[in-house]
């Protein structure tokens, strides 16, 4: 890993990419720490300012420090991503095995499940969701689950497949392996890596979708910072100021940034066959 | 190749269903009658009753759904109660506003992202290679609603060079063309990025194959080598990434109708989701879910010709 | 509708217009500043003007309101119309006279000679009798039915004479029935042959303007009629181009691309300081009413010492100045200022009190803190109003959690017969819009609506009584009294905290004279040019 870490920072973009990663983790997790402001406290009296010393960022319509919100925002962001994402790896992990390895009928539902929920644009997905059961992170998160999985499950149907047919495993089968200890053995170690590059090169995509969606309203509940509801107090002040808009799009564009090049140099490093693949 | 046209199609088709019935059963269980919400508050409990039965709501939902797919064979997608319009009539008179936008966004990505692969490719490694680079991901990147955002405010709001707000007159062709740019920019500006991104790797890749150097060897000259068997090799993926990329080109528009108030198929979904227009829903998700269906059936199948391991085994 | 409306283009080709649009996106700065005359195109005057949402219906028995009615009032003719000004009143329109003849009947005489157009003839008593009892035909199940009140029915007693006879007293059809959604006359004879009812294309009109094309999403066209009654309109064209959102509204302003629009509070502030050139601002006060609702039958908010305290906690000024950017005041019920019924003051002052809080917070046994839900719709304002009282109600100990809803689960939370929802409200931030009389505010909040849209499922007796006796008072100074104690009754039970009538800020371009009812809603018939 560290070794990986290395080669990754040897690479200009790979190092850019790893120092905005660490950057805005790191300000997302001690945001408690060196926000100069509660991100929820109001002060309508300094409300709607631009950038200054006292407010870095400016203040919002009530008042409130946004770069403090952003700060906190970030939290939200990372927590969103992670959460969905690893989530979403699991059962993608479990599925595409269970497709891999079981009866023809299973997997053509399985397949078929995966390619109908690609077959939605995300955001149509979210919305009706969204609907369904009220807008919230955990919504926010179940959506991702649900429209990652497919990617996951398909890397590992298609690796667990190719190992099912090896000779070798055949061999360990009627010597008595059971299918789980292959799957755990044989199929894992091999899909680990390409399923950790593809989950980096999510992280952006997701945060970009939690973001929208609370740009639409349909995300986090009010008084908690988001970038994507500071993005839409940004759009509906427009014509006052032009900060939140900043503000908000600041760090949403620099780690989506970041995870990218992180993802890519990643990539590179460890898989070179991946390249094409997306 | 014909068993695999008829094998992709059904599976499109088998998709579609799958897709709308998922849908239909979300959409029910969703709170909110739509009756209700549409005949405002002075609506009796008879009046909501008589709308309700008008949408079918009455029914029950596997009927509901029997009944969606029976019109749908007679190309009927059901009428829009309030204004009593065809939904097919609603939902076609958006979509030429976003085939439009997304058309244009995706031309107008090609002749920069194409051009600028190219380039970067044939000059690798130079700074003007590693800056587009990082310009490209950086573009790729940044989400479409954010880029909409900017485009509104320094271009519309600021410097009021372009209209921000709707489709622009109808019949008037400047007009409507002046009203598109700041949209299909929010739209395509990510796909400059991927396209040249992708038109960089594909023509190196291109450029190292055999026949290329066996070209360049015989002396032909570099610009018809380039231009005449590399860049045709190398642009055809991106076709195949288009037919793929349909469902973020779609949640682009979706976004990007939003905040430029453009009427389109995307503003049409979120609007009748947030009014519970069911009809209108149903109709418009169907034709958005066959779109992507079908663009990435044929970019499959474009794939699927272009590459021979593929097409042997068709 | 047929297609042929909907498809039907301008075969205007390349015009002057075009050239100098076109000229406009290419050398892009010009456009900017070119906002301050009508615009000429192919010599056409055409007025420009927004409406928050598209046409739905072209018939007043299923006009959605307000936006419906901005275009009908356009095309179609009523006895007498709202007159544009500051001040509530009206102007005769198809009569020559009207008179309440009694407390139960007015009398009407129609002036001669109002045509309809594509041939259908002049109007006549008989067409009014048609139009206004159609509305309340059970068969129709016309939406607007309710404006009616107790409309019995229409004699005809000559060509032009009528009677409109109602079962009981009904003063507020002088004010939102005569002049506004179920006063326009149609005619019988066109509406027959429609099958009794039309869509969203009429089949005659007979005001100042006609109908000429509808583009769902895109805009409504009326068209300059010639044989209006009352003279000529002032424009040729009136292009009615629907966005919902205000500040795209005021982009497209500014950018020349609209003669008039609303424009949000927030951006009131930023106008005056800067003002775009050749524009008028104006401030109109507003007829709707917002309030913070609590639900007197659940289980937490039973405790009439905890709705008090919430009452106090709630900091009305705070709220008028983040979510409405000061340009808004604070109401003291939900009848405005300018209306029969509106109090002076509250029994609760507008500043919050968190020492009066505190004490009943005490006396409802949460001195220890409590925590209450706050539904609310997702529009900016909302969210930030309920930001607001989150943070004052804080300050005596209550947690408030804000719950958002898009407007489809919104509209439905406190309906009983869509679900058990309605029994969790404990907050809910409501905003109710209000046509000029007060018998249409109060008529949400009496028993029989429980669960309909009085979604504080609050009860009194007295209040029921008041509220139908009201109705049907002729006197208004006794009128006046009794909304004023029904909004008294209100307060007191504790579960509405009043916060607002919100206003109405216009900008409009010099090049025009526009004109707008008390609550500055526009009266596009008696637009101008300046």
């Amino acid at each position: 890993m560290l070794q990986v870490l290395k080669k990754v920072s040897a690479e200009p973009l790979g190092l850019l990419g790893l120092v905005l990663v660490v950057l805005m983790v790191a300000s997302a997790v001690l945001a408690y720490w060196i926000a100069p402001y509660d991100p929820i406290a109001l002060n309508i009296i300094d409300r709607l300012q631009g950038p200054s010393f006292k407010h870095l960022l400016g203040t919002d319509q009530l008042g409130r420090d946004l770069f403090s919100r952003v700060l906190f925002g970030g939290q939200v962001a990372l927590k969103v991503a992670f959460i969905s994402i690893s989530i979403a790896l699991v059962i993608g992990v479990l599925l595409g095995m269970v497709a891999g390895f079981g009866p023809k009928w299973l997997d053509s539902l399985i397949m078929l499940f995966f390619d109908t929920i690609r077959s939605f644009p995300t955001v149509m997905f979210a919305l009706a969701t969204v609907a369904l059961v009220g807008p919230s992170l955990m919504t926010v998160v179940a959506v991702i689950v649900v429209t990652s999985i497919p990617t996951y499950g398909r890397v590992v149907r298609t690796q667990t497949l190719s190992i099912k047919n090896n000779e070798f495993i055949k061999a360990e089968q009627v010597m008595g392996a059971s299918t789980a200890r292959i799957l755990r053995v044989h199929v894992l170690p091999n899909v680990v890596g390409p399923l950790l590059i593809l989950a980096s090169m999510d992280i952006p995509t997701v945060i970009a979708l939690e973001a929208g969606l609370s740009f639409l309203g349909m995300g986090v509940k009010p008084p908690t910072p988001s970038w994507g509801s500071i993005l839409n107090d940004g759009y509906t002040l427009i014509r006052n100021t032009p900060w939140p808009i900043v503000a908000g799009s600041i760090p949403l564009l620099l780690v989506t940034l970041g995870f990218t090049f992180l993802g890519e140099s990643l990539r590179d490093q460890l898989d070179p066959k991946l390249r094409n693949n997306r | 190749m014909f068993i695999y046209l008829l094998k992709r199609v059904s599976l499109g088709l088998v998709i579609v269903v799958f897709a709308v019935t998922l849908l239909f059963c979300m959409i029910h269980l969703v709170p909110g009658d739509p009756a209700r919400i549409l005949l405002g508050p002075r609506a009796t409990p008879e009046m909501i009753a008589h709308l309700s039965a008008q949408m079918g709501l009455d029914q029950p939902m596997a009927m509901q759904i029997l009944k969606f797919f029976g019109n749908l064979l007679r190309g009927d997608l059901g009428m829009d109660v309030i204004t009593n319009r065809p939904v097919a009539e609603i939902v076609f008179g958006q979509l030429p506003y976003t085939l439009w936008l997304i058309g244009s966004a995706i031309v107008g990505a090609m002749l920069i992202g194409i051009p600028l692969g190219c380039y970067s490719a044939l000059h690798r490694n130079t700074w003007f290679d590693r800056f587009s680079g990082i310009i490209s991901v950086a573009c790729i990147t940044a989400p479409a609603f954010v880029v909409a955002l900017y485009s509104l405010l320094i271009f519309a709001v600021w410097l009021k060079w372009f209209p921000a707000v709707g489709a622009g007159e109808p019949g008037d062709f400047f007009d409507q063309i002046s009203h598109l740019v700041l949209p299909a920019i929010a739209i395509g500006i990510s796909w400059v990025g991927y396209l040249s991104r992708l038109v960089r790797a594909s023509m190196l890749e291109v450029m190292g194959e055999n026949h290329i150097r066996t070209a360049r060897a015989y002396g032909l000259p570099e610009n018809t080598v380039v231009y005449q068997y590399a860049l045709k090799l190398a642009v055809l993926p991106t076709v195949t990434v288009i037919g793929v990329g349909m469902g973020f080109l779609l949640s682009a528009a979706l976004f990007t109708e939003i905040v430029f108030s453009r009427p389109g198929i995307g503003k049409l979904i979120f609007d009748s989701i947030t009014t519970r227009n069911y009809p209108v829903v149903m109709g418009s998700v169907l034709v958005s879910t066959i779109i992507f269906v079908i663009s990435t059936a044929v970019s499959d199948l474009i794939n699927a010709w272009l590459d021979p391991r593929i097409r042997n085994s068709l | 509708m047929t297609s042929s409306n909907i498809s039907k283009q301008e075969p205007d080709g390349l015009s002057r217009r075009h050239f100098l649009k076109t000229t406009g996106a290419l050398g892009m700065v010009a456009a900017a500043s070119s906002a301050s005359e009508v615009i000429f195109a192919d010599g056409k005057k055409i007025l420009k003007v927004r409406a928050y949402s598209d046409l739905r219906s072209m018939d007043p028995a299923f006009s959605q309101g307000v936006v419906d009615e901005e275009i009908h009032s356009c095309v179609y003719s009523k006895l007498i119309q709202y007159k544009p000004g500051r001040k509530w009143d009206y102007v005769l329109d198809a009569a020559e006279s009207i008179e309440q003849a009694s407390p139960t009947t007015i009398k009407f005489k129609l002036k001669a000679g109002i045509m309809f157009s594509n041939g259908y003839g002049e109007m006549t008593a008989e067409d009014v009798q048609f139009s206004y009892q159609r509305i309340i035909d059970e068969n129709l199940k016309s939406t607007n039915k309710p404006d009616w009140g107790s409309l019995q029915e229409v004699t005809v007693d000559g060509k032009y004479e009528g009677t409109i006879v109602f079962s009981a007293p009904y003063p507020p059809a002088w004010n939102i029935a005569l002049p506004y959604i179920v006063g326009n006359i149609v005619s019988k004879k066109a509406w027959q042959e429609a099958g009794g009812k039309v869509d969203t294309s009429t089949p005659c009109e007979s005001g100042p303007y006609l109908h000429a094309e509808w583009q769902p999403k895109q805009r409504t066209v009326l068209r300059r009629n010639p044989q209006w009654h009352g003279g000529s309109a002032e424009f040729d064209e009136i292009h009615i181009l629907p966005i919902d959102d205000e500040n795209s509204a005021q982009i497209a302003y500014e950018a020349g691309d609209l003669d008039y629009t609303r424009v949000s509070l927030g951006a009131v502030g930023e106008l005056k300081s800067n003002m775009p050139s050749h524009t008028v601002l104006e401030e109109y006060p507003s007829l709707f009413y917002v309030w913070v609702g609590m639900n007197v039958e659940n289980e937490t908010m039973a405790n009439q010492n905890l709705r008090k305290a919430i009452q106090h906690a709630i900091d009305v000024p705070s709220i008028m100045q983040a979510s409405y950017f000061g340009a808004a005041a604070p109401s003291t019920g939900i009848i405005a200022p300018g209306l029969t019924g509106n109090r002076a003051q509250g029994l609760v002052p507008p500043g919050a009190n968190f020492a009066k809080a505190k004490e009943y917070l005490a006396a409802a046994g949460y001195a220890d803190g409590v925590t209450v839900t706050l539904d609310v719709l997702n529009k900016a304002a909302n969210v930030t109003t309920a930001q607001v009282i989150q943070a004052t109600c804080a300050q005596v100990g209550i947690t408030v959690d804000v719950n958002l809803h898009e407007s489809g689960a919104f509209w439905s939370l406190g309906d009983s017969s869509s679900g058990e929802r309605y029994k969790d409200i404990q907050l809910i931030l409501n905003r109710y819009s209000m046509a000029p009389d007060p018998s249409y505010a109060t008529a949400w909040f009496v028993t029989s609506q429980k669960g309909v849209w009085n979604w504080e499922r609050f009860s009194d007796a007295e209040f029921d009584k008041l509220e139908s006796a009201a109705k049907a008072e002729v006197d208004a100074s006794k009128r006046d009294t009794m909304y004023q104690r029904m909004q008294d009754i209100m307060e007191d039970s504790g579960a509405y905290r009043f916060l607002t009538h919100e206003a109405t800020p216009v900008v409009y371009s010099d090049a025009i004279k526009p004109a707008f009812r008390p609550d500055g809603l526009p009266l596009f018939r008696y637009f101008g040019q300046g």
